[in-house]
This record gives structure tokens, C-alpha cells and sequence, in this order.
């Protein structure tokens, strides 16, 4: 099947260019000025009148890829080749075409001969065309000043480190962070909401470090210190929890969502099963549990296979987990389609899930908005279409010779007693003594050896270079339709004009290396801003896979750049968490402030703490956690069992979010499609959710063993009630709640369901048990 | 047997007021809808978080739902409703419009239709024999005789039909309508998709959401095997009675509103006290929805008694319950791409392919327009592409992309118009051609939606239904 090219709209900025200038000048002091009357006069209104419907960047369909707005993309062409040659009428594609020989254009009629003679005279002129014109963002004439650009957008420019700014409050100061938070807030005449409560901050912190809700011991343990000494209380608890392995399961999911990572199964041309796949996730936990150095955390999962030391070929299951489509049918159309949506999907997630930058925009044109020229995406592409996917043995090569030496005995023993048997069978006769006493002795032969078998080595989906040619731009995306070469080497917007070339085969090791270069000023940044968003709750710069043109502006731009120095200058993802959980900023209360929402509702200088709903991973984690029965095994291969009691983590997912049960329940309550690397969740709250809280097996058997649980912890239903309370919110009951539930479970029975189990599941159920404060 | 919820949404104004007049477009609001930060305007009320709630369409709709009855596998255009007569004095020959290496299986030669056509209406239109009860309805129906879609490959063409896109990585029409328009009963799923045992290949990304949010995916039933209780997973609760399920949802809505009070202004938690009784409120909306046993004899009568005509009914009682789009596949015989059986034999295959949904079609025509519903219901057919005029072996037809016809009726097209053309023989749209892009484009339009503002940021960028194509074709608006 054919499978048309990737179209590309950024529709919320429009690209309109204004086409007709006013002409205010009626004398000429120069040809040149004639030359732009004639133009204006009489070239431009035909453009206008009779080529702009399908060749600018207003067209419904762009045709024949070209565009005839500037002089520079008549020059360039389109799909056919240059539109006009400099003062060449009879070379000129365009005359060819206004005449109707070979293209007939335009096609709704020949235009009068008098204007094809203005044509005709007009590139003899040489073409002229005003200069003075409204520019878009990039040039159009496609000539990128790397150094201008560089500066002209504040995430290409370099981090710097900003000396956090004085402020009044200086108690409020715990950190530069604070700083940097209070001098915005000042500015804007708000306050910083209170301290949260220490339930508020243990509950808070448990579950951003871990994804677990604290068990009363550990809120009171918390509490009684918090009383005496905060700072003492919080960095103690911080420590503790980044050291404990929980740690890398819950960073681990978020890491995931940017890494797109599933269990293969994305459908339609890409249904293959990635059975390995979960030896990149625990690649993942555990290299954040052991703190590796942020540096090699990204560049061992691009080029993990490629490196002599720390050599790690799981690690780059970061990229080879992603879609390998295959062609349905096998033309070569269908077979360049694939092929190209397989290294758009490579680029997408290292572009914007590493660096926050659309690359993919440019896989059919120079990027609309962003520095990022077409030649620079096939740079890129060039990198990974010399780079395969395979299964890596995790065994020594004698393990992995001995077992296949093994595998090949076992299919000549077979293959010996199947030429025996078909050959008795093609003679229609039954088999002789000799031929018995054979049959017995390959058969024993062969369950021997299967017997004997070595275990399979066990493997892990990987990258491994292929080759180390250049690929060439494919005009419009079309990898059959190719233009200039593009040489492999990082992007220009970010290594300047001449980037030294990729040498070492496919390149990704190097490109590996530009990319956590201390001077790429975008990795750093990136990075920071998504850790900042998981504590915060919104990040510092709210599109967090796109720091381009078209993304947010950082709400806090030199915060930003003080937590990208730091990661810079300690290489540790650990202490980030440290620098922002003993921050004063982590530690507000979500307190309502009517003034505060009024002049910004939208929280965006952090005057409280957000408040959050729990992803579905913490949720489901939690309940499992306060009944009792959570099952903290780590790693190894996932489940699709939604009642499995291990962490949500090890679920089973799909590419396509719908082949396993456990994809039903995750999508239910907002768990991202993994065809693409996901920035941020979303929030949606639909009646589905609750028809899975009031009515599953799952939620059923949750508040059973809570039940369980409570009445094995006491004997009077209030203790019980205060007992619950503890475990699920880390407080205790208010009056009328504690009223209200003493209420429920003094019922007299009716149903087979015990009160107890009913009034769990409804405290299961509840809001507070879902949101974090 | 109910309580109506005692509590009034909370005021949103706040909100509003800060965020201005700036946020005019449904893509916009939407995707800050999503996040939960924003509420639609309109209701006041907390939809934000409530992603069904109705919401104002870009202009004054002509329909208000969609019922998209879908054809896979690909009927025949000329053995339906694109009568071609040449085709018997040419029969055997190989015209150049059909003689293309890039159209499948066209050796033989032009086929005439094994079928005999007559005339009905008042418009005269030709309609094949296989289709008698649909052909008394002509004078309601708009054919669009001149469509064609990208490939002759029945997924791809499939999805192409129901996402717009050639891969399954889309939204459906019907999660787009609903992202777009919400729905008008919050007890019931905006976006119904049915069909009889088999699922259109391709299954549930024909009514999947993609990367919109959850709400907007398509529930799918089975029509053959459906039990009214089981429609959705965890519908009922086996365990409890509906007395103590009352009971614990009133206790939890108590302490959720104690929760709201003491955290004050936070809209997700008031929409989740709303989901939660909208959930309790579904457990018995959603069975009587697809409780058939509540028509009368001759409603069920008026429909029969195949399978395909029980998925009429049923998209009948839900959008007259304000559902915004039930799409209701056709199979026979557990076959995923019903119309495929015509490759080896166009007479037996596509007569009974008919026979089994004529009645159950007409009837629905019928019965809508008895209710006053035909005039805002927009009700489209069609499978995901034609066949060629030409034989395959001796009896059958290869896939068409060229040319196929879908009808439309109801809502907002002209009744009793035949739009377009194909060739002489059928093969090819030559006349006011209409790609699949136009037709959503020209669906969305019937709805009041504007397919070019329809967006929703993903991805780096903003998709759309039509993509970057699509016109709306304007010359079958009523």
C-alpha cells in the first residue's frame, strides 16, 4: 500500500504574507526601480490573479512544491527544478509552462499572449522584485545567518548562569531557587502562600520522590521532627526517599512517557511484540536509582552500544523501542514511505525529547518557523538510516555459540527423522524393523538433545550502526524524489555554520555527543524544565517538547538557566530533586488566594503550590499500597493482568493503547498514547472513571483487604474510622466525617457485601484520596 | 428513582474574566479544557473537566448528529445506485479509462450488472434491485457519485473512511465531532460505534480517540451478542444492590463535598463529584438505551429482523437521546470487510449483503422522519471505496478507488440530488470529483464545524479530521 507523506500545519500562527505592496513611488531614479514598476505593474497582479491559488503559502494544496511569493523561490523552484534561470526567458521552466509546452499552466486557460511577452521580458530584466517585503520568521530566500539566528531566539542562545536576584524577604530565602521565584512574584505585588502543613509536605513528597503515599509511622516520624526543625525534617525525608529503589520506578514512568516507551504492538504495519522491551525500562530505574551521571544518562541511551567504557546497548532502547514500520505490499513506494516515517519517528523523539525542537517539521520543507532547514533533517536522518534495530545477546559469545551450535544439532536430528518418515510416508508403507529401530534412536537422539538444551541467552532490543552514507533531501518528504546531499552532522542552529561532519559510521556517536555538549543550550534546559514540572506541576516553560518559536516563553527564564548550570556543573539528577524539594518555592501550601487568582489565575509566577490530580500510576500504586497488598518485586517482563499487585509500571503497554486489558485501564484515566514522546498528561475526568471505581472486581477486592486490614487493627469502629483516615490521607477524620462514617458502617445489613468493604470502597474512591494537596 | 444533583456548578467567572475574550476557538478552548483549566463558557459549569458537555459549534448547524452507516469492504457502484447502461453494449471491452496498470483486475473486461435497475421518485432516480426498500426513499437521499480516496487496499482505505488517515494514529470522525460539539446526554457515551460480530478492519481505530482525550473514543457494541447491562465494562455493580449503591454514593459525595470546602475553588473537584454521579446515573441510562424490548411491534416490525436493522433501531433510540454519532458497520457472516465477498461474485454476495440491511435502512429513513428527527440527524452511507465496472473471473469486481458513490440524508444536504459523476462506465470520478477529505470536511460542516478550525495541538503541531486538505462541497448544502 501506499502511504501518503506526513503533511505539516501549524495553524495557529498564520503565515500570511502580505503580496501586494502599495507602489508610492512614481518617478524612478534608478532601472532597478523601473524594473520593479514593470514588475509590480505587470507581473505581480497575474501572480496574484492566476498562480497564488496553488503556489503560496496561502494554497489549500501547494502544487508541484513550488511557490512563487519571492523572487529567491522562483530562482530555487520546485519539484520540477528552477522556475526561471536569470535572464534566460528561453531556459525558463516558467515561459515553458505559460506557453503550454509540457506543463500548461496556469491550467484553467492560457494566458493572452501580451502577458506572456511581459513574462517573457520581465527575466530578461533579470527579475526584478521589490526587497522591502514583510519577512516571516525564517527567511524565505533560505539564507540562515547561523550567528544572527543563534541569538535571536532565547533558547538558542547559551546558558548562562544568573546570580540569583536580592530580595526583601530574605527569610523566605532557602535557596537560589526562592530567589529567583520571590523577585517575580515582588515585581507583581504577590505573596507566596504559607508553608503547607507537614501532612500536606510528607503526603507531597512521598509521592513526587517515590509515587507512594507514606505509611503512618513514616508520617509521624516526619511530623514530629517537621515540629521542631523543618529544614531538618524535609532534607532528612529527601534524602531517605531518593536513596530507596522506588525512587527510579517512579522517575523511571516519567522518563518513560518522554521516551514513548511500550511493549511493541503498535498495530497496522508496526504490530510487532517488543518482548525485551522491559529491559530498557529497568536499564532506566536503575540508572536513575544509581544516579548516573545526566551526561551518560542521555548519551548511553543514543549511542549506549557504540561506547568502549559503560558500554550499554539496552540503554538504546530509548530510540529502538520505537515504531520499525514495515511496507504492505512491498512497491517502492510503499517500501520509502515506511522507511521514512521509521527515521521520522528517530528524529521526533531525540529532537523534541531530548532538546525541545521540532525537527520533524522539516522532513518535507525548511522548517516554517524554527532555524531548522530541510538539509539540516536529512543531516540528522542520514544518522539513523545507517543504524539497524536488532536483538543484542546480553551473553558472553561462548554462550550465545554454544546454544546456537546446540539449536542447529537439534534441527539436523530433526531433519534426519523427517527424511526418514517422508520417505516411508511417500512409499505409502508402514516402516520396516530397521527402519523402527532408526525412527526410536533419532527420536531419543532428539528429546535428548532438547533436554539438554542451554537456556536461551537472554537479549535486549538495540541499535547497531549499518553503514555511513549521507542521505539526500527527499523533496517533500518523498525519499524516491531526492535533491542535495545532505552531509551527517549535528544541527546548525546549535553547532553553528559548518558543523565538523559525522565520521565514526552511522554518526550517533557523535551526534550523541553534541547533544549533551555543555555548550548545547538546549539539552540542559530541557531536561531541567520537565523535572520541574513533575515537582511543580506545571513547568517553567509549558510546552516543554518545544522550546522553538511557536512554544511558551519560560514563565522564570533565568531560573531556568540557574537549574540548567547546576545539572550542568554536577552532573546529578539526584541533586536537582535536592535543590527544589528544600526549596521554600516546593513548600507552599496550594492555599486559595482570591487576590493572587485574580491577577494570575493561571499560577504562573508560583505564588501557591499547584494543586494535582494523581497520575494513574501513583493512584492505582496507592491503593494497592493502603490495602496492604502492594507487591514491590522490581523489574522483569511486564503484565497485562489489571488485578497483578505489582507497580503500575510493570503493566503491559501497547503502541496503539489498545490491545491489553491494562491499556484499557491506563488510557481510562489519561496514560498517554506511546506513539510519540509525551511532554505532559492530561487531566480529563469522565463518568468511565468512576463506573471503574464503584463497580470493578479491581476496586472490590482493593477495599475487601482494606477492610481486612482495618479490622485486623482494631476493634471499635471509630478507632477503625480514624485508622482509615491515617492510611489513606495521613490525617485524622474531621467530627462529621468521622459522624458520617460511623453512620455507614453502624447500618444494619442488607446486602451480602459487608458495610465495612462498602465504606472502604467509597473512601477509595474519594477525591482527597486522589488529588495531592 | 433518582436525586438531581442538588449542588449548582460553582462560578467560573473569575476564570473567565482573566482569560479575556482571546480564547474565541473550539481547537483552543479545547486543549486548556483538557489540562482542566478552563470550563466552557457557555455552560458555566465545570466542563473543563467535563469534556462531553455540549459546546457551541463555529456556526449555526444544519444536523445536529451523525448516524454513519459503513460499508466495508467496498460495494459496487454500478450493481447500487451509479446506473451505467453503457456498460451492456460494451461489455467485454477495455475502454482506456480502465485499462490503467494502477486499477486491479480489468482483463476481462466491462461486466454489465447482474442486477436490473428502475426508476423511483420523483427525482427518477435509478437504484438497483438489491436495493428496493432504500430505492423508495430516493426522493430523501443526496448520492455523491463522483467520490475517490487515495489507495485500492482495504485497511488503509478503511481508515482513510474513518480517520481521515491512511495509518490508524487519528482521531475518528466521531471523537472529533464529539471533541468538537460535546454531546447532548451526559448519561450516555457521546460516540456509539455498532456492527454485527465482525468489526471493520481495522477494528477500534475506526472509533478510536488517538491522541484526543479519552472522552471522545467511540464505545463500541456488538449488535449480535449485546446484553443492555454489559454495553460498557464495569456498567454493573454484581455485588450490590441498587439501594446500597445509592447509599455509598451519597456518602462519597458527602465527603467530597466536606474535601471541597476545606480546599475551596478547584473545578476538578467539583467535575469529579459530577462524573461520579454521572457514572451511578449511567449504570441505568445505558440499558435502557439499548433496551430494544421498549418499542412497540410495529416499530420493530417496520425495521425487521436482521441484525444490521437491530443496529438501526439502536442508533435511532441513542441519537434521540442526544448520543452525537453512532457509526453502524455492516457484516454478514462475521466478515470484517462485508463487500469484499464481491471479488469472486457480485450477484450472490452483494444481493445478500443488501438484502440484509435494505429494510433495516429504509425503515430507519422512515421512522426518523416520522419523529420529526430526519431534519437535524445527518446519516451518511458508504463503504471505503467502489468496485470496477470491469470482471474479475467471471462474476466478480476488483477494488475501485477511482469512483465510488456514498448517499447522504437529513440534515443539511439537498434531498432528492445526485451530485458528480463517473465515466461512462462507471470507473472513474471524472465530474465534480470528491475526495474523502472533502466529504468529513462537508460532514463537519452539515454539524457547524469549521474543518479548518477544528484542531488539537499534539505532537508539536496542530492536527486536523481533513488534515491539510478538504473542501466543503458546497453545491449539496440545502
Amino acid at each position: 500500500m501506499i502511504v501518503i507523506g506526513k503533511v505539516c500545519r501549524l495553524s495557529l500562527v498564520s503565515l500570511a504574507v502580505s503580496v501586494i505592496l502599495p507602489f508610492v513611488v512614481p518617478v524612478f531614479a534608478t532601472d532597478e526601480d523601473a524594473g520593479i514598476d514593470f514588475f509590480e505593474k505587470k507581473i505581480r497582479p497575474v501572480l496574484v490573479e492566476h498562480c497564488y491559488e496553488c503556489h503560496s503559502g496561502d494554497a489549500k494544496s501547494l502544487k508541484g512544491g513550488l511557490l512563487l511569493e519571492y523572487r529567491e523561490q522562483l530562482l530555487k523552484g520546485g519539484d520540477s527544478g528552477p522556475a526561471i534561470i536569470d535572464r534566460k526567458p528561453a531556459d525558463s521552466l516558467l515561459m515553458e509552462s505559460l506557453r503550454w509546452e509540457g506543463l500548461e499552466m496556469p491550467p484553467s486557460g492560457k494566458l493572452p499572449q501580451r502577458v506572456i511577452q511581459d513574462f517573457q521580458k520581465w527575466i530578461q530584466m533579470g527579475a526584478p522584485w521589490p526587497s522591502s517585503r514583510k519577512t516571516p520568521l525564517i527567511d524565505s530566500s533560505k539564507t540562515y545567518n547561523w550567528k544572527d539566528l543563534q541569538q535571536a531566539h532565547w533558547a538558542f542562545r547559551p546558558v548562562r548562569k544568573p546570580e540569583p536576584p536580592q530580595v526583601a524577604a530574605e527569610d523566605w530565602v532557602r535557596n537560589g531557587i526562592d530567589r529567583f521565584v520571590l523577585a517575580r512574584l515582588d515585581a507583581a505585588g504577590l505573596a507566596p502562600a504559607p508553608s503547607a502543613t507537614g501532612i500536606d509536605l510528607v503526603r507531597r513528597i512521598y509521592f513526587d520522590l517515590v509515587g507512594l503515599p507514606p505509611g503512618p509511622e513514616q508520617v509521624a516520624r516526619f511530623s514530629e521532627i517537621y515540629s521542631n526543625d523543618p529544614d531538618r525534617a524535609v532534607r532528612e525525608l529527601v534524602d531517605q526517599l531518593l536513596e530507596s529503589s522506588q525512587y527510579g520506578e517512579r522517575w523511571g514512568r516519567h522518563w518513560l512517557d518522554v521516551a514513548r516507551y511500550s511493549d511493541g504492538f503498535g498495530g497496522f504495519n508496526d504490530n510487532a511484540a517488543m518482548n525485551d522491551a522491559w529491559r530498557y525500562r529497568d536499564w532506566v530505574v536503575s540508572s536513575l536509582n544509581r544516579d548516573l551521571p545526566f551526561e551518560d544518562f542521555i548519551l548511553l541511551q543514543i549511542a549506549g552500544d557504540l561506547v568502549t567504557e559503560k558500554k550499554s546497548p539496552v540503554a538504546t532502547g530509548f530510540l529502538a523501542l520505537g515504531p520499525t514500520y514495515r511496507s504492505d505490499g512491498g512497491d517502492p513506494d510503499s517500501v520509502s514511505q515506511a522507511k521514512s516515517e521509521t527515521l521520522d519517528d528517530r528524529i521526533d523523539t531525540l529532537s523534541r525529547g531530548l532538546m525541545g525542537i521540532t525537527a520533524s517539521c522539516s522532513r518535507c520543507h525548511d522548517h516554517k518557523f524554527d532555524p531548522i532547514p530541510q538539509l539540516d533533517y536529512y543531516s540528522l536522518a542520514g544518522v539513523f538510516n545507517n543504524t539497524a534495530v536488532h536483538q543484542v545477546p546480553l551473553a558472553s559469545q561462548e554462550e550465545v555459540d554454544r546454544y546456537n551450535d546446540h539449536q542447529k544439532k537439534i534441527q539436523e536430528a530433526n531433519k534426519q527423522l523427517q527424511q526418514l518418515n517422508n520417505g516411508i510416508k511417500k512409499e505409502k508403507r508402514s516402516p520396516n524393523e530397521k527402519e523402527k529401530s532408526q525412527q526410536t534412536q533419532l527420536q531419543q537422539q532428539l528429546d535428548q538433545l532438547r533436554k539438554n538444551a542451554p537456556q536461551k541467552y537472554d537479549t535486549a532490543h538495540a541499535l547497531r550502526d549499518s553503514g555511513s552514507g549521507n542521505m539526500k533531501v527527499a523533496i517533500r518528504g518523498n525519499l524516491r524524489k531526492t535533491g542535495e546531499e545532505a552531509p551527517r552532522r549535528f544541527l546548525r542552529i546549535l553547532a553553528g555554520e559548518h558543523p565538523p561532519l559525522f565520521t565514526g559510521g552511522s554518526g550517533r556517536l557523535e551526534l550523541a555527543r553534541a547533544i549533551v555538549d555543555s555548550a548545547n543550550p538546549l539539552t540542559y534546559r530541557v531536561f531541567v524544565n520537565r523535572i520541574w514540572q513533575h515537582h511543580i506541576g506545571r513547568a517553567i516553560v509549558r510546552t516543554p517538547s518545544n522550546f522553538g518559536k511557536l512554544g511558551e516563553s519560560p514563565t522564570h527564564p533565568q531560573l531556568l538557566d540557574w537549574l540548567a548550570s547546576q545539572l550542568l556543573e554536577s552532573g546529578s539528577i539526584k541533586q536537582l530533586h535536592r535543590l527544589i524539594l528544600n526549596s521554600s518555592t516546593y513548600r507552599m501550601s496550594t492555599r486559595y488566594n482570591g487576590e493572587s487568582f485574580l491577577k494570575d489565575g493561571d499560577n504562573r509566577l508560583l505564588w501557591r503550590m499547584n494543586p494535582r490530580r494523581l497520575d494513574v500510576e501513583a493512584w492505582r500504586d496507592a491503593l494497592l499500597a493502603v490495602s496492604g497488598e502492594l507487591d514491590p518485586t522490581m523489574g522483569g517482563p511486564p503484565s497485562e493482568d489489571i488485578n497483578m499487585k505489582r507497580r503500575t509500571l510493570y503493566f503491559k503497554v501497547s503502541r496503539g493503547g489498545d490491545r491489553f486489558r491494562s491499556d484499557e485501564l491506563l488510557r481510562m484515566f489519561d496514560f498517554p498514547l506511546m506513539r510519540a514522546t509525551v511532554a505532559q498528561r492530561p487531566v480529563s475526568i469522565v463518568p468511565q472513571q468512576y463506573l471503574f471505581m464503584l463497580n470493578s472486581q479491581f476496586m472490590g477486592d482493593r477495599a475487601r483487604a482494606l477492610a481486612g486490614r482495618l479490622k485486623a487493627g482494631a476493634d471499635s469502629d471509630g478507632t477503625r474510622i480514624e485508622q482509615a483516615y491515617q492510611l489513606l490521607f495521613a490525617r485524622k477524620p474531621l467530627a462529621d466525617e468521622k459522624e458520617l462514617g460511623l453512620k455507614f458502617v453502624g447500618q444494619k445489613s442488607t446486602g451480602k457485601v459487608d458495610h465495612w468493604e462498602k465504606y472502604c470502597q467509597v473512601l477509595l474512591s474519594s477525591n482527597e484520596f486522589l488529588y495531592l494537596q | 428513582m433518582f436525586h438531581r444533583n442538588p449542588f449548582a456548578p460553582i462560578s467560573r467567572r473569575e476564570m473567565i474574566s482573566r482569560m479575556g475574550a482571546g480564547f474565541g476557538t473550539i481547537g483552543l478552548a479545547g486543549v486548556l479544557a483538557d489540562s482542566g483549566l478552563l470550563g466552557a463558557e457557555k455552560s458555566g459549569s465545570p466542563a473543563g473537566s467535563a469534556p462531553l458537555l455540549p459546546k457551541a459549534p463555529h456556526f449555526a448547524p444544519k444536523a445536529k448528529r451523525v448516524i454513519q452507516l459503513f460499508m466495508p469492504g467496498g460495494p459496487s457502484q454500478v450493481d447500487t445506485f451509479d446506473h451505467k447502461p453503457a456498460l451492456a453494449k460494451h461489455a467485454g471491452q477495455r475502454p482506456k479509462i480502465v485499462d490503467r496498470k494502477t486499477l486491479r483486475n480489468t482483463r476481462n473486461g466491462l461486466m454489465v450488472s447482474p442486477f436490473g435497475f428502475k426508476q423511483y421518485g420523483q427525482s427518477g432516480k435509478w437504484v438497483s434491485d438489491i436495493f428496493p426498500q432504500v430505492a423508495q426513499e430516493v426522493d430523501e437521499l443526496c448520492f455523491v457519485h463522483s467520490m475517490h480516496t487515495d489507495i485500492p487496499e482495504h485497511a488503509g482505505a478503511i481508515l482513510m473512511f474513518n480517520l481521515g488517515h491512511l495509518q490508524p494514529s487519528r482521531p475518528s470522525l466521531g471523537s472529533w465531532l464529539t471533541y468538537g460539539l460535546g454531546s447532548e446526554n451526559q448519561n450516555l457515551p457521546g460516540f456509539v460505534a455498532m456492527s454485527p460480530r465482525a468489526q471493520p478492519r481495522g477494528k477500534l481505530a475506526n472509533w478510536g480517540n488517538a491522541f484526543l482525550p479519552g472522552a471522545y473514543a467511540g464505545t463500541y457494541v456488538n449488535i449480535a451478542s449485546m446484553k443492555p447491562d454489559q454495553i460498557m465494562k464495569d456498567l454493573k455493580n454484581s455485588r450490590m444492590s441498587l439501594n446500597e449503591q445509592r447509599q455509598q454514593a451519597d456518602l462519597l459525595t458527602r465527603l467530597n463535598r466536606i474535601h471541597l470546602e476545606r480546599q475551596q475553588q478547584n473545578q476538578q473537584l467539583e467535575a469529579g463529584i459530577q462524573a461520579m454521579e454521572m457514572a451511578f446515573r449511567m449504570q441505568f441510562a445505558v440499558p435502557d438505551a439499548f433496551d430494544l424490548t421498549r418499542e412497540t411491534k410495529k416499530t420493530l416490525d417496520l425495521y425487521g429482523s436482521s441484525e444490521y436493522a437491530k443496529g438501526c433501531l439502536l442508533a435511532r433510540r441513542l441519537i434521540e437521546r442526544g448520543v452525537r454519532c453512532v457509526q453502524l458497520s455492516h457484516s454478514i457472516d462475521g466478515y470484517d470487510i462485508a463487500w469484499d465477498t464481491g471479488h469472486g461474485d457480485i450477484e450472490g454476495g452483494h444481493a445478500k449483503l443488501a438484502k440484509a440491511c435494505d429494510q433495516g435502512i429504509a425503515a430507519l429513513i422512515k421512522d426518523l422522519r416520522n419523529r420529526g428527527l430526519l431534519d437535524e440527524t445527518l446519516v451518511v452511507w458508504g463503504g471505503e471505496f467502489g468496485r470496477a465496472p470491469t470482471s474479475e473471473g467471471k462474476k466478480g469486481r476488483d477494488h475501485d478507488h477511482y469512483g465510488f458513490t456514498v448517499w447522504m440524508c437529513g440534515g443539511g444536504v439537498k434531498p432528492g440530488f445526485s451530485y458528480g459523476a463517473t465515466d461512462e462506465f462507471g470507473c472513474s470520478a471524472v465530474e465534480n470529483r470528491v475526495h474523502v477529505h472533502d466529504l468529513h470536511a462537508t460532514i463537519l460542516h452539515c454539524m457547524g464545524l469549521d474543518h479548518e478550525k477544528l484542531t488539537y495541538r499534539y505532537s508539536g503541531r496542530d492536527y486536523r479530521l481533513t488534515d491539510v486538505s478538504g473542501n466543503v462541497i458546497q453545491d449539496i448544502l440545502a
